[in-house]
C-alpha cells in the first residue's frame, strides 16, 4: 500500500448511530445526522483548510424538521441551502444565513422512509427515494422556495437505497434493495428510465460518479464494489438518447468481508473510497496502466476498526485536499487525512 | 410479472406481489358455531378438521381475504392483484357463462347476464381489430352473446347522469364557497385516484372529492335497481359485468359502498379489462372482425336514431368541459361556445379559465398523471390551489390511455397507438347529456324526481379515510 490514511478529529455529540456525512460545496463545513433526528454542522475556526486537524466544534445542530431517523443529507450546490431525507417520510430544505440554518420547506409525498436525497449539479432539481421503491424528482423554483414534482418513478421493484446525479448533465441513478442500478434521463416532458445495471448479487448501497460522469462505481450487500463504464457517452449509435448503455468493466472483490454500505469517488484525484459493516475504510486508485475498458485498481490504503462498529457513510472533502469523513453506528463522526507514501 | 395498476396505486402497496398469507396482517373474521368447540386436527393432506362432541370431523373452511378487506387496510402489503384474479377476471366471467349456460331456461339459479362496454374501451378494441367505432360495437356484442351474455349496453347512457350530476353537485359547491371543504372540487371518476386519496391523503383531501358515482357505478345502480325492477328480476340474478379501460375499476365494484346487503349482491359483479377481451378472443382463435355483427340492446338507447354517440371533452369522460359550459350558463349566463386549454408544466397539466368583464371567475384544470396529482394534493393541503374544479386521473393521457387498454401489436410503439385510440374515441358525434332520449323518463320513473332521498342514493356515493396502522411487521429497514 502507497497511501496512508491518518484519523485527524474524532467528533461526538450524536445521541445514536450517525447514518451521513456531507461537505458543503467549499468544504468548509461539514455535516452529518442520524439516529438521534438531528443534523449537525462541524466547522473549524481557521480560516484556511490547514487547521481541519485539531480545532473542530459543533457549529449548529438542526432539530424539530424530522420526527424520526434524519438518514441522509444533500447541500445544494450554490451551498445555501441543505436538504434532509427522513424515516419520517418527508424531506426537509434549510436555509442557511450566516450561521442560522431554517427550516424553510417541507416536502411531502413519499409513502414511507425517504432513503437519500440529491441535488442536481445545476441546483434547479432534487431527487429523493424511498422504502415505498419510488424515486421522485422535483423541480425547484428558488425564488419562491417552490418544489413541484416533475416525475415519479417506479421502476425498482424494491427500497431504493440511494439516488446520485451525473456531475454536470440532467442523468440520475438510483440503486435499491432489488439489487440493481437504474439510470433515468427526461424524455418528451417525461423522466423515464433509460438503463438497468445488473451484476451485484444483493442490494446496492452506494453509487458514486467519477469526475467525468462516465463512469460510475457501486458497493453492495455482496461485498464487491463495481465499476461501470458508459460505452455510449454521447448518446451517438443512431442518435436516440436511449441507447445509454452501461457495462460493468471491473469488479473489486475480497478486500470487505461484510456490507460495504458507501463509496466516495473523489472528484480530484480519482480514488475512491469505501466503508463497510466490517469496521474499515478503504482506498483505491486506478492502476495507470491497462486499457480504460479493462481497468485495474490498487489497494491503496486500509484502516482496520475504523470505527468500533458498522461504517455507514463516507465523503471526500470536495477541496481535494485529500481530507475524508466517515460516520458510524458507534455515534462518531470521524475525519481522515490521506497522504502518498 | 408487471403490474396493472396505475402508478398512484402501486405507489399506496396495494400491489406487493406477496401472497396475503405471507404477510397480510388483516385481522380475518371467523365465523363461530355455537356450542363448544372441539379440537382441531391437521390431516395429512394439511386440511384441518374440527372434531365435535359426537366424535364427528368436519372440515374447516380456510379464512380468506376479500379484495374489499384489503382496500379497508393499511396494514400492508397486500396482493390485490391476486385476490382480484380470483374475484374478478376473464376467468371467472367465463366461469360464470358456462354454468349459467348449462342451467336449464326458468331454474332458480339461472342468471340474467348482462355487460356493460366503456366507451374508451370500444376505441381500444377498434383499434386493435381496425375496425370503425360502431362496428367494434356490433361485433363486440355479436361475440358476447354468442358466449350467452344476455344484453349489451352502452356506458354512454350512465355517463349522462354522472355528468348531470356532477354539472350540479359543482354549482351547488361553488355557491357555498365559503365553506371550507366545498371547493376545488376534484373529480371521481377515476377509481385509482380516490383510492389513493383514501389510503394516504385522508380528510385532508376527501371532503374535496366529488360525491357524484362515477358512470360504472351509476350503471351498476341502473342495472341492479331500475332494469331488474323493469325485468322482473330480483338484483341478485342479474349476473352485470363491465368491460373497463383500466385495472383500478375493479376495485372500485369491490368496495362496499356498493354492495347491497338485502339481496347479498354488488351493483357491478365483474370488471373486465380492454386486454382481457383480447385475451378472451385469442383464447378462441378469434378476430372480433371475424364475428357476427348485431346491434346493442335498446333498452338503454344512448340517442333516439340508435347510433352511438359520445361526450365532448376528451377520453377521460369530459367532465371538465360539461361543468365548465353548465357553470358558466348558470352562473354567470355566458354561454361557452369553445373552451382553451392552456398547458402547464406539461400536456397532462392544462387549465381553462372563465372571464367575465375582464375579471377570472372560473378555474379549472385537468390533471393526469401521478407527479400532477402530487402537487394538486399538496397545493389544496395548504389551501394554496387556485382551482374551483380539477378533473384528476391517475393515468397520464387520462382514461383512453388506462391500464387495462389493449397493449400495442406489431412493433407499433405506444406513442403511436395512443393517437389512433384518442382518434377513434373522437370519431363519434358529440351530444349534451342533457339531450339522452330516455332522461325525462328515468328521473321521474326511477329517481321519482331530480333531488330525491332515491336520486341521491342512486348518483352519489361516500369516501372513507383509510386509517395508518402502525404494525411491527410493517416496519422495515
Amino acid at each position: 500500500m502507497r497511501g496512508n490514511l491518518e484519523n485527524v478529529a474524532s467528533l461526538t455529540g450524536h445521541l445514536d448511530r450517525v447514518w451521513h456525512v456531507s461537505w458543503n460545496p467549499d468544504g468548509k463545513l461539514l455535516t452529518s445526522c442520524g439516529g438521534d433526528k438531528t443534523i449537525r454542522v462541524w466547522g473549524t475556526h481557521s480560516k484556511s483548510n490547514e487547521g481541519q486537524g485539531s480545532d473542530w466544534t459543533c457549529k449548529a445542530v438542526l432539530q424539530d424538521g424530522h420526527s424520526r431517523t434524519v438518514r441522509r443529507i444533500s447541500w445544494s450546490p450554490c451551498g445555501s441551502l441543505l436538504a434532509s431525507a427522513s424515516f419520517d417520510g418527508t424531506t426537509c430544505i434549510w436555509s442557511q444565513k450566516n450561521a442560522e440554518f431554517e427550516c424553510i420547506t417541507t416536502l411531502e409525498g413519499h409513502e414511507n422512509e425517504v432513503k437519500s436525497v440529491c441535488w442536481s449539479p445545476s441546483g434547479s432539481l432534487l431527487a429523493t427515494c424511498s422504502r415505498d421503491k419510488s424515486v421522485w424528482i422535483w423541480e425547484v423554483d428558488h425564488e419562491d422556495d417552490d418544489y413541484q414534482c416533475v416525475g415519479v418513478l417506479s421502476v425498482h421493484t424494491q427500497d431504493v437505497k440511494n439516488v446520485c446525479w451525473h456531475p454536470h448533465k440532467e442523468v440520475l441513478a438510483s440503486c435499491s434493495y432489488d439489487n440493481t442500478i437504474k439510470i433515468f434521463q427526461e424524455e418528451d416532458d417525461d423522466w423515464c428510465c433509460v438503463c438497468t445495471l445488473t451484476g451485484h448479487e444483493a442490494t446496492v448501497w452506494g453509487i458514486s460518479f467519477d469526475k467525468t460522469g462516465t463512469r460510475l462505481a457501486s458497493c453492495s450487500d455482496d461485498n464487491t464494489v463495481k465499476i461501470w463504464q458508459d460505452c455510449n457517452p454521447d448518446g451517438q449509435d443512431g442518435g436516440s438518447s436511449r441507447k445509454t448503455s452501461w457495462k460493468c468493466i471491473c469488479t473489486l472483490s475480497g478486500y470487505h468481508t461484510r456490507t460495504i454500505y458507501d463509496i466516495d469517488w473523489c472528484k480530484h484525484s480519482g480514488l475512491l473510497a469505501t466503508c463497510s459493516g466490517d469496521d474499515t475504510i478503504h482506498v483505491f486508485q486506478e492502476n495507470s496502466v491497462g486499457s480504460s475498458y479493462k481497468p485495474g485498481f490498487s489497494l491503496m490504503a486500509c484502516v482496520t476498526n475504523a470505527h468500533s462498529e458498522d461504517i455507514n457513510s463516507i465523503r471526500w472533502n470536495p477541496n481535494g485536499d485529500g481530507f475524508l469523513a466517515s460516520c458510524g453506528d458507534d455515534g462518531f463522526v470521524k475525519v481522515w487525512k490521506y497522504s502518498q507514501c | 410479472m408487471a403490474s396493472n395498476f396505475s402508478g398512484a396505486l402501486r405507489l399506496t402497496d396495494l400491489d406487493d406481489f406477496i401472497t396475503p398469507s405471507q404477510e397480510c396482517i388483516k385481522p380475518v373474521q371467523v365465523e363461530r358455531l355455537p356450542g363448544r368447540s372441539g379440537p382441531i386436527k391437521v390431516q395429512s393432506d394439511g386440511s384441518y378438521v374440527q372434531i365435535g362432541i359426537d366424535g364427528e370431523a368436519t372440515q374447516l373452511k380456510k379464512a380468506q381475504i376479500t379484495l374489499n378487506d384489503c382496500l379497508a387496510c393499511s396494514g400492508c402489503i397486500t396482493s390485490a392483484e391476486s385476490v382480484l384474479i380470483t374475484q374478478q377476471s376473464q376467468e371467472e366471467l367465463l366461469r360464470v357463462l358456462e354454468a349459467n349456460n348449462k342451467l336449464p331456461e326458468g331454474h332458480e339459479e339461472k342468471k340474467l347476464v348482462v355487460v356493460s362496454v366503456s366507451p374508451q374501451s370500444r376505441a381500444s378494441l377498434a383499434a386493435r381489430y381496425h375496425l370503425s367505432i360502431q362496428e367494434t360495437a356490433r361485433r363486440l356484442t355479436g361475440f358476447l352473446k354468442e358466449l350467452g351474455v344476455h344484453h349489451v349496453f352502452d356506458e354512454t347512457f350512465a355517463r349522462d347522469f354522472s355528468l348531470l350530476q356532477s354539472q350540479k353537485e359543482f354549482v351547488d359547491r361553488f355557491r357555498r364557497r365559503e365553506e371550507k371543504g366545498t371547493v376545488p372540487m376534484l373529480a371521481s371518476a377515476c377509481p385509482g385516484w380516490v383510492c389513493y386519496a383514501e389510503k394516504t391523503h385522508g380528510s385532508y383531501i376527501l371532503p374535496y372529492i366529488s360525491t357524484t358515482k362515477s358512470p360504472q357505478q351509476v350503471m351498476g345502480s341502473l342495472i341492479k335497481d331500475y332494469y331488474s325492477k323493469q325485468s322482473g328480476i330480483r338484483p341478485h340474478h342479474v349476473y352485470h359485468a363491465t368491460i373497463m379501460p383500466c385495472f383500478d375499476k375493479k376495485l372500485e365494484a369491490s368496495r362496499e359502498d356498493f354492495y347491497n346487503d338485502v339481496y347479498s349482491t354488488r351493483d357491478v359483479d365483474c370488471v373486465i379489462t380492454s386486454g382481457e377481451v383480447e385475451v378472451m378472443l385469442d383464447k378462441e382463435g378469434l378476430s372480433l372482425a371475424d364475428m357476427q355483427p348485431q346491434d346493442l340492446d335498446p333498452m338503454f338507447p344512448v340517442s333516439r336514431d340508435g347510433q352511438l354517440v359520445n361526450h365532448i371533452g376528451g377520453g377521460s369522460g369530459g367532465y371538465l368541459e360539461h361543468i365548465f359550459r353548465y357553470a358558466a350558463q348558470e352562473l354567470y349566463g355566458v354561454s361557452v361556445e369553445h373552451i382553451e386549454y392552456k398547458t402547464l408544466k406539461n400536456k397532462d397539466f392544462r387549465e381553462a379559465t372563465l372571464e367575465v368583464d375582464g375579471e377570472i371567475k372560473l378555474k379549472f384544470a385537468l390533471a393526469y398523471g401521478f407527479r400532477n396529482i402530487q402537487n394538486l394534493v399538496q397545493k389544496v393541503k395548504r389551501g394554496r390551489s387556485p382551482y374551483h374544479f380539477v378533473e384528476v386521473m391517475a393515468c397520464p393521457s387520462g382514461c383512453v390511455n388506462g391500464g387495462g387498454q389493449i397493449r400495442p401489436q406489431d412493433g407499433e410503439q405506444p406513442k403511436e397507438l395512443l393517437p389512433r385510440v384518442e382518434a377513434l374515441y373522437n370519431s363519434l358525434n358529440t351530444r349534451r347529456p342533457e339531450d339522452n332520449p330516455l332522461l325525462d323518463q328515468l328521473v321521474s320513473d326511477w329517481l321519482g324526481g331530480a333531488d330525491t332521498e332515491k336520486a341521491h342514493a342512486m348518483l352519489e356515493t361516500a369516501y372513507h379515510a383509510v386509517e395508518k396502522m402502525n404494525n411491527a411487521l410493517t416496519i422495515k429497514w
